[in-house]
């Protein structure tokens, strides 16, 4: 919560810890947690650092979610995930009010359900609690008969309320609970997913064969990532497979940032696919809620090397049915291997619901006969083990032509076997439309909501209206901001090795057109963004067609922005920088809340000639002047541009500044002006 | 209207008595400095305090639009600012209703004038708004999440002029762009 980082908040917690362990404590408490990710932290610090048992409780609103959107079930999965011994609520509200949530706890787990209310609500002008002790210790039954284990109060109860709740509870029996405690899934704070029914794994965070990922990989470019991912999501993926193994990239340093970046912007949970387990582990370390590992296999070494790591951190995991002496030809052996990985797993104490078995693809151009053997393994899993599978679909088609057709029959086969977990492009409609009908015919799509709801409106695509849209220039379609059109006619428009040619004479013109539009009134800055964004359509177009024929990418020089230290807006700094990179430059991107030692290393480290800086609030304007001094002190100072509400040309001028940017619009005519 | 369906404001208030003093205006434990308060203040008996938020839902969200499209993102941002501000004015007719006193203030907050924003770190801690409402505050005072208010409303038996809309008052009238064009932000008429 707040700008503590996990590993901050790890290290304040794990200092309390070993504290309160040594100065003789039977129990650690952590409670009141709103951020999961904060929980995690402390639960964490107190495993690693103790032996003492460990309860966790969080605090929820009357909607089931905490303030950060942390929904109850995800709490009570990542947290017993991570080995607390009891789990529950407190505070927030009053008992009556916590009975319902209490329920919904103690049916997502075993484990004892602990439940601390308040004293009901402060009245805002006597600043009174509204239960009385009697009528609190009443409302208490409605979470004893609930489940609730162990009970207590929070704010407001003092210890007449307490001598009440005991004599209420002195006979009480712990009601049996945790029907749903079995149940597969996966969860970040804010979206769990079953694994009841066929849930898609996108695949396309994943290197391997895309020449554009691999270059934003090698760059750091964290934004190619997230996009993709919002593209799967928007596509109607479950769960999203990260892969960033790639020679040049290290992976144990690279998969948690890419965790946090992505967890920073889509809500679904992730499947963390290496075969690093360091690198697992690293990203396992920092993913906030539940998630899957991909994978481990039958080889001994293997399941030694990364299961730990699973059950530490509460995961799922994907098992290959291959092991020492390759993949098995036959269904049974598979089957066999399958067993060997699930017994591995529960000796390691993980569940059996987060054992997932790959019976694996094999491309049926090259291997015919395996594709039955396939479907029979992944029947035979599904029915004599029980356990979700998992298959990586699209390998099936290789070599052949029309793929999407091969790969969707084979889909359709393999889910009626009961493969519920497929990895797959989501973006390949094909393959969604077969999930959508598999989701009917299997009767989990009830009433057929969800297949209505994707094709009531679906028409044969329109044909285009002969010479009108089609014949929209690409200075026009970015002008008006039309992404769609724009990129189509970049793609008409453009000569391989004359990319710059199309930007400097078509792209920067449109985008200019724009900007002077901007400035004298006649446009609007979510327009100025839109063009900006039709243009990064276009550099798409770009940029595939240089990795594509190893041509230089386009660089027309580099900048670094940053808001500066202690402010934490950074939409303003964000629309520079979309602005700037649609112009052609380089922007390093180095954040919120920045040092300014950050920004002097990587001015200094980077040989920068231009440094911008943002601030939206007073209070942070000396952050900004101190970043301004230091950055003029180095041996090679940049030049520097500020901006943000509350900067005006003169403050500018009095912290030392070389230029004041009023908007993005002036962010590009400084950049011209400095880096051409 | 989709963001008002998905987001779950929170809010918390208090009221507080109200003592005019040489140091400043004294409102229960907080001491509002300077000319501002006391200009709100001095025909007032007491002051409510509030705190609100869309909550972190919303810059999530803002998060997640801005990876799909800028445009959009600062459309929903500017929103986000209009809802806050209806949240605001939604809690202080509910403040003036349940409170013993006819009439209000307009609201005030730190940072108005010369009302410290120093003042941000009591009245989170008073209201204990980290854990009514999920505010929290960075070291430099700001709120996260990033659509919250904290304000005053000076409460009194006796009708309160409108005191500090219009440019008059704006922070930023020596510098603002829609002024210089002619025109208002809209804030002077409401």
């Amino acid at each position: 919560m707040g700008t503590l980082t996990f590993e901050q908040a790890y290290e304040l917690f794990r200092e309390m810890v070993i504290a309160g362990d040594k100065a003789g404590a039977d129990l650690i408490v952590v409670e009141t947690m709103t951020d999961l990710y904060e929980a995690k932290a402390a639960v964490l610090a107190a495993k690693e650092n103790t032996s003492l048992p460990v309860f966790a409780t969080m605090s929820f609103e009357a909607d089931g979610r905490t303030f950060t959107g942390c929904t109850a079930e995800a709490a009570v999965r990542t947290l017993e995930g991570l080995g607390v011994d009891a789990v529950g609520l407190n505070c927030s509200l009053g008992p009556r009010q916590l009975a319902p949530l209490v329920k919904e706890i103690a049916a997502c787990t075993a484990l004892p359900v602990i439940v601390k209310p308040n004293a009901g609500l402060p009245d805002p002008v006597t600043g009174a609690y509204d239960v009385s002790p009697e009528e609190f210790a009443q409302d208490m039954r409605l979470c004893l008969e609930n489940g609730a284990a162990i009970i207590g109060g929070c704010c407001g109860t003092k210890p007449d309320y307490i001598r009440a709740l005991a004599e209420m509870a002195k006979d009480a029996a712990v009601v049996p609970h945790g029907e749903r405690a079995g149940d597969g899934c996966v969860c970040t704070p804010t979206r769990t997913v079953h694994t009841d029914g066929v849930r898609v794994i996108g695949e396309r965070i994943n290197p391997t064969g895309k020449k554009r990922f691999q270059q934003a990989l090698l760059e750091n470019d964290l934004d190619y990532i997230v996009d993709v991912a919002v593209q799967e999501m928007d596509a109607g993926a479950d769960i999203l497979d990260v892969n960033v193994g790639y020679p040049g990239v290290d992976e144990v340093a690279m998969l948690p940032r890419v965790v946090k970046a992505l967890q920073a912007a889509v809500p679904l949970p992730l499947q963390l696919d290496s075969s690093n387990p360091e690198a697992l582990a690293a990203g396992l370390r920092v993913y906030n809620g539940k998630a899957a590992v991909n994978s481990v296999n039958g080889k001994e070494e293997v399941l030694r090397a990364i299961l730990p790591s699973v059950k530490k951190y509460g995961a799922a995991v994907v098992g290959l049915t291959l092991d020492e002496n390759g993949i098995p030809d036959t269904a049974q052996q598979r089957l066999a291997i399958a067993r060997r990985i699930l017994d591995a797993a529960l000796a390691q104490g993980i569940r059996r619901a987060d054992v997932w078995i790959d019976c694996l693809t094999l491309t049926v151009s090259a291997q015919q006969q395996q594709a039955e053997e396939t479907l029979r393994a992944v029947q035979l899993v599904h029915d004599e083990l029980g356990l979700s599978t998992v298959l990586g679909v699209s390998n099936i088609s290789f070599g052949l032509p029309m793929r999407p057709l091969m790969t969707q029959t084979f889909l359709v086969r393999a889910m009626d076997k009961g493969l519920n977990l497929p990895i797959i492009n989501p973006n390949q409609k094909e393959m969604m439309d077969a999930v959508a009908a598999f989701r009917v015919l299997s009767g989990e799509d009830e009433g057929s909501r969800d297949y209505i709801a994707r094709f009531a409106d679906a028409q044969p695509a329109a044909p285009l209206k002969p010479g009108a849209s089609s014949a929209m220039g690409l200075q026009e379609a970015v002008s008006r901001g039309l992404c769609a059109e724009a990129v189509r006619a970049a793609k008409a428009a453009l000569v391989p090795g004359q990319e710059l040619a199309l930007v400097e004479d078509q792209l920067i013109p449109a985008l200019d057109k724009v900007g002077q539009d901007y400035e004298a009134g006649r446009a609007f800055l979510p327009q100025l963004l839109g063009a900006a964004q039709a243009a990064e359509g276009v550099f798409g177009v770009i940029k595939d067609s240089l990795a594509k024929n190893g041509g230089e990418r386009i660089r027309k020089g580099r900048l670094a922005i940053a808001t500066v230290q202690g402010d934490i807006h950074d939409i303003g700094k964000n629309i520079v920088r979309t602005v700037l990179e649609n112009y052609g430059y380089e922007v390093i991107d180095l954040g919120k809340d920045v040092a300014p030692e950050i920004i002097c290393d990587c001015a200094e480290k980077e040989n920068l000639a231009l440094v911008g800086l943002s601030a939206l609030m007073t209070t942070t304007l000396p952050a900004m002047e101190e970043t301004v001094r230091r950055l003029k002190q180095l041996p090679h100072p940049p030049r520097v541009f500020v901006g943000g509400a509350v900067v005006t040309a003169d403050w500018a001028e009095k912290m030392g500044a070389d230029d004041y940017a009023r908007d993005a619009r002036q962010a590009v005519e400084i950049a011209r002006r400095v880096l051409g | 209207m989709l963001l008002r369906r998905s987001l779950h404001p929170k809010s918390v208030w208090r009221m507080l008595p109200l003592n005019h003093t040489d140091a400043g205006e004294q409102a229960g434990e907080l001491l509002l400095e300077g000319a501002s308060a006391r200009l709100m203040l001095k025909d007032c008996q007491a002051v409510a305090v509030f705190a609100c938020t869309l909550g972190a839902d919303f810059d999530r969200l803002v998060r997640t639009v801005q990876a799909r499209s800028m445009a959009d993102a600062l459309l929903m941002d500017c929103c986000g600012s209009a809802l806050i501000e209806e949240v605001c004015d939604a809690l202080q007719q509910e403040i003036l209703q349940a409170v013993p006193y006819s009439h209000g203030t307009d609201r005030f907050s730190p940072g108005y004038g010369d009302l410290p924003l120093q003042l941000q770190f009591p009245i989170i801690h008073l209201l204990d708004a980290q854990r009514k409402t999920g505010i929290h505050l960075t070291p430099s005072g700001l709120m996260n999440p990033q659509k919250s208010v904290t304000a005053f409303i000076g409460l009194s038996d006796a009708p309160q002029r409108a005191r500090i809309r219009g440019c008059a008052y704006c922070e930023m009238k020596e510098h603002c762009t829609i002024r210089k064009g002619g025109r208002t932000c809209g804030m002077e008429s409401k």
